[in-house]
């Protein structure tokens, strides 16, 4: 880990082990992989979600992945596309399984998940994630079920902002966690802004966070925004 | 800590079941190994008492069979333990290794090289010889892996034994709840040079067939058995010194699995013990498929990284040691590990 998380102003990110950057908030490198990677690993070196969120980004990152050496990251991450799309999902699903085996993780959102059957040569690398409040299914236990029902070996991306702004009281995060705790990955942390769009955690949600950050202590966290 | 924590503590016998129970995690694999270890524990158990044994010779095995992790492919690590010196045509001792032989070792499911296992060996160096030169390799790993994995099918030398090391780990210098220093240095050391040795191995230069199987093996079940004891050694500090010799012992009378379950349990981070144990449960998948371990010897230092196997394996190391990091360090426990584990 390099300074700017070791000196984070968050204890909880400072004390954690395996914290990254998503590198879907860099949006001034957009497209190009080498300098997102270079710029995430100068937040943390021990994990990264490489965001490919519209489908025209996937080919330039499978490209990139196939000339570039192992990443330095022990946990690597890609977060699916769910804008933009008009390929197949079985040709979708090709793609995303000629990613390197070091790719531990591969993010969907769930809504972008017609036939759940398209998904399953994904394995275990298939990391489905809960929503937010503007999306119409995805979001609770309830509506995630079926999917992991489809999907047996899927894990689960535990998106904590997602959750609040869904329920502020955060029991459908609690409740989320608790029924998908043997299938947890991975953590998206960050917190939401009026438009639910990804900000720096904030120290109100990071204590409000802080029971259920407790029962992820083993898995990565993702930054979906800058470290505060 | 809630009654039924607390009651592992004391016996953590059953932890695993607890823990699968709790957080709904299946532990598939290592159910059924546990199931398949005991049915043929009870047939050694049986053909072995036809032989006449003396008091102070016993038969125990070691490894898969003392975690209750057997598969098609575990070797039989078997070992005479002979509670006094021997000379090399004793009677009672070829006796017992003679029927060992017979009913473990046979074929290809002897045990492995090193002089470790398919031999007698005199208990009470093990005690005797802790530190400096004489406490070779095989002495120190036949010590540790009494203590941290061995049942005994045949005969009554091994609680006795436990007792007499633990008593000179613990002679001088135990102090109420503090974890005991002599046992955790030495069980650190066996942990390192485990690891060293590894390396030593992989030095040879040819092509290893065994190679990529012992690095998987450091990922998962050895480092099992380091921690199954680590927890043991930390979780004195619980204790009065006068009660670590029997709580030492009920612990390392049961599964590492049993053991690292009732730690997480205790710590109350049983969501990271189920994802970590789940780990390994996929390890104990793997390795228990005939095909896999087939591939697997095909796997070398040079062509590891283009594995697919290899990287599965990578893997469930990385998740079984996520599960263990948060236990030691994120956990009621992490005061402990960073005072004493270290330095």
């Amino acid at each position: 880990m390099v300074p700017s998380l070791l000196h984070s102003s968050s204890r909880a990110l400072s004390a954690h082990t395996m914290v990254g950057c998503s590198t879907g908030y860099m949006s001034d490198v957009r497209g190009d992989w080498e300098a997102l990677v270079e710029r995430a690993a100068q937040t943390s070196s021990t994990a990264i979600e490489l965001s490919a969120l519209s489908e025209d980004e996937l080919p330039g990152l499978i490209a990139y992945l196939a000339s570039a050496p192992r990443l330095p990251f022990h946990f690597v991450s890609v977060h699916a596309p769910s804008k933009g799309r008009s390929m197949p999902e079985e040709e979708l699903v090709r793609q995303l399984q000629s990613l390197p085996p070091w790719v531990s993780a591969i993010v969907l959102h769930p809504d972008a998940m017609r036939d759940p059957e398209a998904y399953v040569p994904l394995g275990r690398r298939l990391v489905i994630e809960n929503m937010d409040r503007r999306k119409e299914t995805g979001r609770t236990t309830q509506e995630l079920q079926g999917l992991f029902h489809a999907l047996a070996q899927a894990r689960f991306c535990f998106d904590l902002a997602h959750a609040k702004v869904v329920d502020p009281t955060m029991a459908v995060a609690a409740s989320l966690l608790s029924t998908f705790a043997t299938r947890l990955s991975h953590v998206h942390l960050s917190s939401l802004d009026d438009r639910d769009g990804h900000v720096p955690l904030t120290s109100g949600d990071e204590a409000l966070f802080a029971d259920l950050l407790r029962r992820c202590a083993d898995v990565p966290w993702i930054l979906e925004a800058p470290p505060s | 800590m809630d009654p039924r924590s607390a009651a592992l503590l004391d016996d953590p016998a059953g932890a695993l079941a607890a823990l699968a129970e709790r957080t709904g995690a299946g532990f598939s694999a290592l159910t059924a190994a546990r199931r398949r270890t005991d049915g043929r524990v009870a047939e050694r158990m049986a053909d072995l008492e036809r032989h006449a044994v003396g008091d102070d010779v016993a038969t125990c095995v070691f490894g898969s069979w003392a975690r209750g992790e057997l598969t098609d492919g575990s070797d039989d690590d078997w070992a005479v333990l002979v509670a006094r010196p021997f000379a090399a045509y004793d009677r009672d001792v070829c006796l017992e290794v003679v029927a060992a032989t017979e009913t473990l070792g046979v074929e290809e499911r002897q045990p492995g090289s090193q002089d470790i296992f398919g031999h007698p060996f005199d208990v009470t160096e093990l005690a005797r010889k802790i530190g400096l030169d004489a406490d070779t390799n095989t002495n120190l790993t036949r010590r540790m892996l009494l203590l941290l994995e061995s049942r005994e099918l045949h005969g009554n030398v091994r609680s006795g034994a436990i007792t007499d090391i633990l008593a000179r780990y613990l002679h001088e210098g135990t102090k109420s709840y503090r974890p005991p220093r002599f046992l955790l240095n030495d069980l650190v050391r066996y942990w390192r040079t485990i690891c060293v040795d590894f390396e030593g191995k992989g030095s040879a230069g040819a092509a290893d067939p065994k190679w990529a199987t012992r690095n998987a093996k450091l990922r998962t079940s050895r480092k099992l058995l380091f921690a199954g004891g680590l927890v043991t050694v930390l979780l004195c500090h619980l204790k009065e010194a006068s009660e670590m010799p029997h709580f030492l012992g009920r612990w390392f009378d049961v599964a590492p699995t049993d053991r690292l379950a009732a730690a997480f349990l205790y710590a109350g981070v049983e969501e990271s013990g189920a994802r970590a144990l789940g780990a390994y449960d996929r390890w104990l998948t793997l390795i228990g498929d005939s095909e896999t371990r087939e591939a697997l010897r095909l796997v070398a230092f040079d062509t590891r990284d283009t594995s697919d196997l290899f990287e599965t394996i990578r893997q469930i190391g990385m998740d079984f040691q996520a599960g263990l990091d948060a236990l030691l360090f994120s956990s009621a426990l992490g005061r402990v590990t960073r005072t004493y584990a270290i330095f």
